[in-house]
């Protein structure tokens, strides 16, 4: 498993690092993980994993986010797949953009004289 | 811990009950004694792997993988403990004797069970033959006429499934991933091999499972198809093993071996300091 910067996990102690290499060059991917709680809830972002193919991705998945039987569904992807947008010219321009808000709209005012119309309507 | 003075009954009452409830003199006592002996074969089978194979927790090669091996041998240990609860329902005891109170001559595992855990490549091709020899024996089981088994079993193959998948995906990464973990794999299942078939000694009372229909044949004639279906997946990753599996004498009888002896003082180490305790 990595952090949310994608930095890897620190070396255990007593972890034989040539006792789990992956061959062919190969370094273990990692993975994002996806789990679902109950039928009808969005999945939600858990974790990641790392794994040298798709299949142990989908056992470290289970293993990591599903073996105490509380998730229903997973989405195993693998980070390259994922585009990343964090662009602040996209998605925090400079200009001033409070019209795109709801917040103009002052519903309490308003709220406030559709019940006072309704009260008269009724006595 | 606390002592139990009052002789008040251990309960287990965070574990939900697994055993379909059965009426024991549904099978005469000779049959039941024989259906008990088939079942401490196979939970002793699962229960010793399930303790050699959690001795990789926290030194497995990554970390997503400790997870997931320990994670397996729980649920080997999982097996046990519903086949144990069984047992207890069919002799009159009780499942946390029979798994922690034997001495080390008296438990049952085969052969390919007995290897202490020795090195990765070794646990995991051993893990493997046993998973793919646990999926055949479950498979045969869950065709049982006595249906609180064949039902028990059913819910044990669903998780098994998943196992055998994991191993093979593993035996494939140390045949691909270069010469010193092929050469460990081949060492290990050279070793391994002689034991391949010895899940499936065969019992002395066998005869009476036979006839009662809770076996549909003898277990050995399961050995072909396991070492069938294992020489092909092994052929196909080039790592064919030397020699020939032996099928006799398949399960472990006194003198109890170095390693199971040392499994043994761990796995009851806890139990042995205080016998009355309850949990």
């Amino acid at each position: 498993m990595t952090g949310p910067g994608g930095s890897p996990a620190q070396p255990v102690e007593g972890r034989h690092e040539d006792a789990g290499r992956l061959g062919d060059g190969a370094q273990p991917d990692i993975w994002e993980v996806f789990r679902q709680e109950k039928d009808g809830d969005p999945l939600r972002h858990a974790g990641n994993v790392k794994a040298p193919d798709a299949d142990l991705a989908t056992h470290y998945a289970r293993e990591l986010f599903g073996r105490r039987q509380e998730s229903v569904r997973l989405w195993v992807v693998p980070r390259s797949a994922i585009r990343d947008l964090s662009d602040p010219d996209l998605l925090q321009p400079p200009l001033d953009r409070s019209f795109k808000k709801p917040g103009g709209y002052v519903m309490r005012d308003k709220l406030a004289a559709a019940r006072r119309r309704t009260e008269g309507q009724g006595s | 811990m606390i002592g139990s003075p009052d002789g008040r009954p251990r309960t287990r009452q965070t574990i939900a009950r697994d055993v379909p409830e059965f009426d024991v003199h549904d099978l005469d006592q000779p049959t039941r004694a024989a259906l008990a002996e088939l079942l401490v074969t196979i939970a002793d089978d699962e229960f010793v792997l399930g303790f050699w194979d959690s001795e990789w927790t926290g030194i497995a090669p990554m970390l997503e993988e400790d997870v997931a091996f320990s994670s397996l041998a729980q649920d080997e240990i999982g097996h046990a403990r519903v086949l144990y609860e069984m047992i207890a329902r069919l002799t009159g005891g009780d499942a946390d004797d029979i798994a922690f109170g034997r001495p080390a001559e008296a438990y049952r595992h085969c052969r390919l069970v007995d290897h202490p855990r020795t090195d990765w490549a070794f646990s995991v091709c051993r893990r493997w033959l046993y998973d793919l020899a646990d999926s055949i024996r479950l498979g045969a089981l869950a065709r049982s006429s006595f249906r609180p088994l064949a039902d028990v079993v059913a819910k044990i193959r669903r998780e098994e499934t998943y196992h055998l998948m994991h191993m093979d995906a593993w035996m494939r990464r140390l045949a691909s991933s270069g010469l010193d973990s092929r050469v460990r794999a081949k060492e290990a299942l050279d070793t391994l091999w002689v034991d391949a078939s010895t899940p499936f000694a065969r019992l002395p009372d066998e005869a009476l499972l036979i006839a009662a229909g809770i076996l549909e044949g003898p277990l050995d004639g399961l050995a072909d198809r396991h070492r069938d279906m294992a020489t092909g997946f092994l052929r196909e990753l080039d790592l064919q093993p030397l020699g020939a599996p032996s099928g006799h004498g398949g399960r472990q009888r006194p003198p109890v071996s170095t390693g199971f002896a040392w499994l043994w003082n761990e796995f009851t180490m806890v139990r042995r300091q205080d016998e009355t305790a309850t949990w």
